[in-house]
């Protein structure tokens, strides 16, 4: 089974070196083709490792090593659980699609080869993040896919928001990572190894406060990643990349890992429940913070990413509380109906030529009605209607909340639950449905390519069917993970998802009824409440202000004043007293005779005062 | 082999006598030819380097003033051993992409006589000609920049030679009294590097000697607030100077530390350990602001240089073997990373005639390889994994985390800022529109540069998946050193903090 372990994990890498081989080149089909056939490959040796894992529990290998120095030594060792085994599938499920789809959006791209190499060289750092044994092994990933990030937002690097975007995002990403490298030190210093089966054995016995320490340094890093609050900017900036991107990157796979760190810590973060409980606060504040700037943004994408950013607020409650398999299963399901949502928005935007101002699209359905059915069941889903994949992940994290007694975190995501419908449906209704807004620009929308639409379907049954796996899904994680129970009686459960099915219906009937009556009234937009919702609380403002003029302005300070006019000064002053006293001292070799005999007789006066003076002990 | 040390040292500046005698159109030929040999000599150096011994190999003795206990005494070690072969290959791969034309025999004599200095820095064993190395290093250097310069040359070659000379005045007091406290306990005079580690140093003497010998190590460095003549020097420099000056020179500083600070007074390095480390924090962090505000792609990479020996002294002072190991390889990557930098930048230069950043912009779509190359060069130079600048980094910072874990997560900013600088240079000068007419046209890189460029993107790639052999060869070396202090340390303070630095467990 090894030999499956290694061509999952080394088909996108070769995948991503044979492409890049070309990458200089005008675009030629058979890249993609290869690309998407070798994470094809990639796929399906996932997928035999997950019945291998089911028939016969783990795979652990070790490949080589890597560092060593000191105590330390940490190897290239892959693990191939029941967590990460589930990570494989659906990272390679979702990037299989997405480099087929990927052939048919980037059909125009003069770096059509290039791009091909990056996306295959994100899925090796991806899969390294999820299948290392290690925590080096995975900030290896952890870097790897930030990388791979800052290299697909700013694709388009001619366009100046691309190339900011993409550095905000790696940078934002950097802050995380040095708290997460604190905690890897911390963990390193304490037991002696990076690798999770040693520190999972012997954390329990480490004091409190320290397994404290480590749990917050972890979820900083996860916080960058997963982009929670107040890290979470960067998300938003980084539609600027090419669709597929947002949809793999930037929704199912790499803002996802944050979670998965959590996930895979949870024998650390078992012990110590009031950070768990921090986690899952922030994460139901992302969950409502995030779905109130989505309710009013007219930007095709933004909107998505910041129902990414809510739902992964929905993760985090999960898995801050303790129900890792939970987190997890909507981790998985979240992967597939906001990638479709993604690519489906990706249809839209080529039909609207890059558009991506939902207020000029609207009556799309008429040109376009795969693309339309397929978003639309992406949007029921996240809004968590019976029977599609999210109505069964979301509604256990409501229950999880309940269960534990917080039910202040339980009316958040209530709240954001009804949002969440509104929103999604008032992105459906403006761009399918209604006026036809695009026809003042004199556009004529037309459907994607048949096989377009075809590598979208598998990812439209899955997110209507995915659910149902829920029973086969928690038997099977829950070998690995904690298990967890939700003991609420029967009677309060049916009401429970009885309100919050409540809820996400009237969200959506609220936004059918008000988008078919022309939306709201103009006069809303000058309200304050939402203008501060629509320039996303005033939180990019405030960075742009508080952090980078000043830290640009204190740079310049030191360079200007600091560096140049004291240190240097100070260095040229000393020169240039040598230099000065021996441009004065030089008169007195003017070769006249009096003068030499005066300074003669004043040296053997100096002299004869020294020697008088002066006496050795010795 | 008994002698290669002595070829190795000696081979250049032979090559450069000769080399006075070929005519300038085939000198590059015979420089890149020279310097290949004189590379091919360190590799089988390290071939036959008993990777299991962790004292010094390929000793050669030889008593030259026996009265005086000077001699002439060449070895090398784990933590030598490898900066050795950077000297040797950067020297090789600066000379490989040299292009200038102007008096170029003079030139590449001075680069040769240059490598024998380097050379010598860090397999000699007697201290006298340690400091006749260290010193001699100057005079090329001083050469190179002040003739082939820009505009300030002479300014900037002056400054870089008296302010470095006169930090190293105080040294030579220092190495005396050592030699005399030497013959105060045995009666017998030597400056055998050695002899001198087998020597208990009272408490407050040590004190003394350390500040001696610090203030030559930190202007070489260049430590805060020493280093200002570092960014005249690269500013003014030709592109080969800056390559050399950047991966080697500086590194005799830092090696000075590990070399002499360390173990020849234990509890001074611990007594001043954060002073030290204070200090290194504030070049990490201040170097990256002030890099971050430059407009010169040449001044940015300068100032990086002095954010990552902060990092690389932290390592040194981290008292551990991780640490220390850590930081020697820091030296190393730091060597090919920024030396590759440099000439990435000359490379530019010499196809424009400007360094600024403003005069760029798109690169990334008129020269793709230039940029690939950069690109690459980048990420190991902010500490991506699997590039080799993450090994030595990851383990300074791991390492000094045992001594203190607030200074580490502020020197771990370095992370961050370095990301900042580096980025916004990227972006400016490679992406964006084309939106200057002389950019629309510039050539892509040529064989000659591929030909330089290519083995340090081999090296940055393979020693950041493979650094193992080199690993653990220093690491070696730098255990029994630190078994050395330990035991020679007089304070029971130091001994506790050097046995604890390097055990793990506990709380801390």
């Amino acid at each position: 089974m090894e030999k499956y372990l290694y061509i999952a994990l080394f088909a996108p890498l070769a995948s991503s070196l044979f492409v890049a081989l070309f990458a200089a080149r005008p675009k030629m089909l058979f890249t993609g083709i290869v690309a998407s056939l070798l994470i094809g490959v990639s796929m399906i040796a996932s997928f035999i490792l997950l019945i291998d894992v089911n028939n016969y529990g783990p795979l652990h290998v070790t490949m080589m090593d890597w560092i060593s120095a000191g105590n330390l030594s940490i190897p290239f060792g892959f693990v191939v659980d029941e967590v990460s085994v589930i990570m494989m599938v659906t990272v390679t499920l979702v990037s299989t699609i997405v480099h087929i789809y990927s052939i048919g959006y980037m059909d125009h791209d003069k770096s059509f080869n290039r791009f091909f190499s990056y996306l295959s060289a994100f899925v090796f750092s991806m899969m390294i993040l999820v299948m290392s044994d290690n925590f080096v092994g995975l900030f290896i990933g952890w870097e790897g896919v930030g990388l791979c990030s800052w290299l697909l937002i700013g694709f388009w690097y001619h366009k100046h928001s691309a190339s900011w975007a993409a550095n905000e995002a790696f940078i934002m990403n950097r802050i995380a990572d040095l708290g997460m490298l604190m905690g890897l030190f911390l963990i390193y210093w304490q037991l002696g190894s990076f690798q999770y089966d040693v520190v999972f054995a012997n954390v329990k016995h480490l004091d409190p406060a320290i397994i404290t320490t480590i749990g917050i340094f972890l979820f900083i890093g996860a916080m960058g990643k997963s982009a929670q609050f107040p890290l979470h900017t960067w998300l938003a900036d980084a539609m600027e990349g090419p669709t597929p991107v947002s949809a793999l990157i930037h929704a199912a796979t790499m803002v996802t890992a944050g979670v998965y760190l959590v996930i895979r810590c949870g024998e650390l973060y078992t012990l110590i429940p009031h950070v768990g409980f921090a986690i899952a606060s922030l994460g139901a504040f992302v969950a409502l913070f995030a779905a109130s700037m989505a309710l009013v943004n007219n930007d095709l994408k933004r909107i998505i990413a910041y129902s990414t950013l809510s739902q992964l607020g929905y993760m985090f409650v999960a898995a801050g509380l303790g129900a890792y398999w939970i987190a997890l299963f909507h981790l998985m399901t979240h992967a597939f109906f906001k990638s479709l949502l993604f690519l489906g928005a990706g249809n839209v935007m080529h039909a609207m030529h890059d558009e991506l101002n939902i207020k000029k699209m609207g009556g799309l359905y008429g040109s376009m009605k795969a693309t339309a059915i397929l978003m639309s069941i992406a949007s029921v889903a996240l809004a968590g209607i019976y029977p599609f994949a999210g109505f069964f992940s979301k509604d256990k994290i409501l229950e999880v909340a309940f269960n534990e007694g917080a039910y202040f975190l339980w009316f958040a995501l209530f709240i954001g639950a009804g949002l969440t419908a509104f929103y999604s449906f008032r992105l459906v209704m403006l761009v399918f449905f209604g006026e036809k807004e695009y026809k003042k620009q004199g556009l004529h929308p037309h459907e994607a390519q048949n096989f377009v639409i075809y590598a979208l379907v598998p990812l439209g049954l899955l997110a209507i069917v995915a659910g149902f796996f829920e029973h086969a899904f928690h038997g099977f994680v829950t070998k690995l993970l904690r298990n967890y129970e939700i003991h609420i009686d029967h009677g309060v459960e049916a009401i429970l998802i009885a309100a919050t099915l409540g809820i996400a219906i009237s969200g959506i009937a609220f936004a059918i009824y008000m988008y078919k009556r022309g939306g709201f009234p103009k006069s809303l937009e000058e309200r304050a409440c939402y203008k501060i919702l629509s320039n996303q609380y005033f939180i990019p403002y405030a960075y742009e202000r508080f952090i980078m003029k000043p830290f640009t302005a204190l740079s310049h300070f030191f360079w200007v004043s600091i560096d140049t006019k004291i240190i240097d000064a100070t260095v040229d002053l000393i020169a240039r007293v040598f230099y000065k006293s021996g441009e004065k001292a030089r008169k007195m070799q003017s070769g006249n005779l009096s003068d030499m005999l005066r300074w003669m007789v004043m040296g053997i006066v100096v002299l004869l005062i020294f020697a008088i003076l002066y006496r050795p002990t010795v | 082999m008994e002698h290669i040390l002595s070829l190795l040292v000696f081979f250049p500046a032979m090559a450069a006598l000769l080399g006075f005698m070929v005519n300038k159109e085939s000198i590059r030929a015979y420089a890149i030819g020279v310097s290949a040999i004189e590379f091919f000599l360190s590799i089988i150096l390290w071939i036959g380097f008993d990777a299991s011994n962790a004292g010094y190999q390929f000793v050669e003795y030889f008593a030259l003033i026996p009265s005086y206990g000077m001699s002439y005494y060449l070895g090398v070690d784990g933590i030598s051993l490898f900066l050795v072969i950077l000297t040797t290959f950067t020297t090789m791969i600066a000379l490989i992409a040299l292009n200038i034309e102007k008096d170029i025999k003079n030139l590449i004599l001075s680069v040769l006589f240059l490598e024998m200095a380097m050379v010598g820095v860090f397999v000699i064993l007697d201290i006298i000609w340690f400091y006749a190395f260290w010193e001699l290093s100057l005079v090329p250097m001083l050469y190179i920049i002040g003739a082939w310069g820009s505009t300030r040359r002479v300014y900037a070659a002056i400054k870089f030679f008296l302010y470095t000379f006169a930090g190293s005045i105080l040294m030579l007091v220092g190495i005396l009294y050592m030699a005399h406290l030497y013959y105060q306990a045995t009666g017998v005079w030597s400056f055998a590097l050695p002899d001198w580690y087998m020597m208990q140093i009272p408490f407050t003497t040590q004190l003394w000697l350390f500040g001696a010998f610090f203030l030559a190590f930190a202007v070489k460095v260049p430590m805060f607030p020493f280093h200002t003549w570092l960014p005249y020097a690269h500013g003014q420099a030709p592109t080969i100077g800056s390559i050399i000056l950047a991966a080697v020179l500086l590194k005799m500083g830092s090696y000075g530390f590990v070399r002499f600070s360390l173990p020849l007074f234990p509890d001074a390095s611990v007594y001043f350990l954060m002073p030290v480390a204070i200090v290194a924090i504030i070049m990490v962090i201040y170097a990256a602001m002030v890099a971050y505000a430059q407009e010169d792609m040449k001044q940015v990479i300068a100032y990086s240089s002095i954010s990552h020996m902060g990092i690389v002294v932290l390592g040194t002072f981290a008292m551990n073997a991780e640490g220390i190991t850590g930081s020697i390889f820091l030296m190393l990557s730091h060597g090919i990373v920024s030396g590759a930098l440099f000439m990435l930048v000359g490379m530019i230069y010499d196809r424009r005639h400007t360094k600024l950043m403003k005069d760029f912009g798109g690169l990334a779509s008129v020269m793709p390889g230039f940029a690939t190359i950069y690109g690459i060069m980048l990420m190991a130079s902010v500490g991506l994994p699997l590039t080799i600048g993450f090994v030595g980094e990851f383990l300074s910072l791991a390492g000094f985390y045992r001594i203190s874990w607030v200074m580490t997560m502020l020197a771990g900013t370095g992370i961050i800022l370095g990301a900042v600088y580096m980025l916004v240079l990227y972006k400016r000068s490679f992406f964006g529109a084309v939106v200057h007419e002389e950019n629309k046209t510039l050539k892509d890189l040529n064989a000659k540069e591929l030909t330089a460029l290519i083995p340090l993107v081999a090296l940055v790639v393979i020693l950041g998946i493979y650094p193992k052999p080199v690993l653990s060869t220093i690491d070696m070396s730098v255990q029994k050193m630190l078994v050395l202090m330990e035991q020679k340390a007089v304070e029971q303070s130091t001994k506790d903090l050097i046995i604890n630095a390097n055990t793990v467990g506990g709380t801390k």
